[in-house]
């Protein structure tokens, strides 16, 4: 029997995929189920132990990308290095095939704000995300892709559009870019954007994966509604439609199922995948993410 | 124009204390702070649920609700320091200690206390456990200065109440056996390590854990033994050693060394 060497069988291919949680380690030991590649979030694994043990078995059949949460690469007092390492050596144990962080920060004055947090759109942002974004791939000697946020807010001081923002972070840095559909058509709700043209004002070649998942409506006191990213249901009908204009566009890349909040059973999460699959099958010419 | 830094302070001070002064000034003009409740919510949301999944057995005592609004004041007060949430909650046992509208149930914070030490052996690091053959290389005479590093999965604790009992009864939903737990039985000795087959906590005595206690202390074997008195030590170290709790081990210097040092001046 002919055995894949590592990078090989790492790879993400452009296919879809599924967001892999603990509640799910143990039927996917047990099923095997049939899905391209999986993805983890990068500080679920940091310690020993179980949870480990189960993704270093899962990776012997299933490619896996690494999706951090905690880098907080928009952050004014810099990265922490602790941090750095600590992905570094998860990297260097599970061998992803793609590793991606959020155009977002968490950490400031040493506390950990737990969430992903929006940035004002300014320059003095976009220098200090792509210093971090240089560090990063610098010390992990490779490249890494970025996602672009889901945001409620809007600061008085942004004057760059999203888009050219991370239009300008892949351009600087050569990063790759984490395209989160449900997040442009979460933040084009909130802000009044066109989440076609979000689409259309991003780099083709910069784009390496894309992120799906569910999200909620909230009426506010004024009568309005706020759109919320919170992964808790399936893939609405209009993240799909714009998900085939993505794809229309970017061709067929590594795609993603998320499902955080009432995390439903494996079976749900293959089906939505399945249905991303439908859609890769028709689009344009296949593309690796260059994860070197 | 705020700088980055001044914005991030703004939103910190906003999320972790509800002063929306400084970030109000700075978010556009169509957009109302009450929209920062949104990250609010999940920041607390994500931080609870670290804290119930590290405390399981805890919540279960005082309930969610009461667990909810503990964790809520511990949040503000105790924000984790860095990005990894395995390691966050460690003050939450002092915390719950000290918490007023906990002190009906005195043993809550010692209950919090072994469910760290679980946590924290659940997630330690994948650590090889020392190679006993290579402590067959130390001559005899040197083997009093033997000490050890202690495998991270290991943590030594000494409880004021017995609730290694209750821990076990909660988990296993025996109520039976939760009535029978004598709570002012007195004080209990315990080691809580990962092995193999899963976590484990024991309950040692006196000696016992005075003993392990000095060795993962990293004190050698020579000071260990001086503190436990009759106790058969090579019993006890032969254990250890089968089941990994160490993960290095080195010589402290010799009781002939300021000899030395005296003959070479």
């Amino acid at each position: 029997m002919r055995t894949p060497n590592i990078s090989e069988a790492s790879l993400i291919p452009a296919k879809a995929g599924i967001g892999l949680r603990f509640q799910h380690h143990q039927v996917v030991l047990d099923t095997l189920p049939d899905v391209a590649w999986m993805e983890v979030h990068t500080e679920n694994y940091m310690g020993g132990g179980t949870p480990l043990r189960y993704l270093d078995a899962i990776r012997r059949d299933t490619p896996i990308s690494l999706h951090g949460v905690g880098l907080s690469l928009g952050s004014a007092e810099g990265i922490d290095p602790a941090h750095l390492e600590r992905i570094r050596k998860v990297a260097e144990r599970i061998e992803p095939g793609l590793m991606s962080e959020h155009i977002a920060w968490n950490v400031v004055s040493g506390t950990y704000l737990a969430d992903l947090l929006p940035l004002p759109m300014t320059e003095e942002a976009l220098e200090v995300v792509c210093r971090h974004v240089d560090q990063t791939q610098t010390y992990l000697g490779r490249r890494i892709l970025v996602e672009n946020p889901s945001t409620y807010i809007a600061f008085g001081n942004s004057i760059i559009p999203e888009w050219e923002f991370m239009t300008a972070v892949a351009a600087r840095t050569g990063c790759g870019i984490l395209c989160d559909v449900n997040n442009i058509c979460v933040s084009a709700h909130n802000h009044g954007w066109d989440a076609l043209a979000y689409i259309a004002a991003l780099p083709i070649e910069a784009v390496g994966e894309i992120h799906l998942a569910g999200h909620s409506i909230k009426a506010l006191a004024d009568g309005s509604t706020l759109r919320i990213d919170d992964h808790g249901s399936h893939v609405s009908n209009e993240v799909w439609s714009l998900y085939q204009e993505a794809i229309a566009r970017f061709g067929a890349v590594p795609t993603l199922i998320e499902w955080d909040n009432d995390v439903p059973p494996l079976d749900v999460l293959l089906q939505e995948a399945d249905h991303a699959a439908g859609f890769i099958a028709s689009a344009k010419g296949a593309r690796h993410a260059n994860a070197a | 124009m705020p700088t980055l830094l001044e914005l991030q302070n703004a939103m910190q001070a906003s999320l972790l204390h509800r002063d929306n002064g400084a970030v109000s000034t700075m978010l556009a003009g169509h957009i109302t702070a009450d929209l920062l409740d949104i990250y609010r919510n999940t920041f607390v949301h994500t931080l609870t649920k670290a804290l119930r999944l590290s405390f399981p057995v805890t919540e279960r005592l005082v309930g969610e609700e009461f667990f909810e609004g503990a964790a809520q004041f511990f949040i503000a007060d105790h924000p984790p320091r860095e990005a990894w949430l395995d390691r966050f909650g460690g003050e939450f046992p002092d915390f719950l200690r000290t918490f007023p509208q906990a002190e009906l149930i005195a043993y809550l914070g010692d209950v919090a206390e072994l469910e760290w030490a679980v946590s924290g052996a659940l997630y330690a690091a994948d650590i090889a456990p020392l190679d006993v053959t290579a402590l067959g290389a130390v001559k005899s005479e040197d083997q009093g200065r033997i000490w050890f590093v202690a495998h991270p999965s290991v943590s030594l604790l000494r409880l004021a109440y017995p609730v290694d009992a209750i821990w076990r009864a909660i988990l296993a939903r025996d109520d039976g056996a939760l009535g029978k737990v004598d709570i002012e039985s007195g004080p209990v000795n315990l080691l809580v390590e990962r092995r193999d087959t899963g976590i484990e906590v024991e309950r040692l005595d006196e000696q016992s854990w005075l003993f392990l206690s000095k060795l993962c202390a990293g004190q050698p074997i020579e000071a260990a033994l001086d503190m436990a008195g009759d106790f058969d030590c090579s019993v006890a170290l032969a254990e250890h050693l089968a089941l990994g709790r160490f993960c290095r081990f080195d010589l402290a210097p010799g009781t002939f060394g300021s000899t030395d040092l005296r003959m070479m001046t």
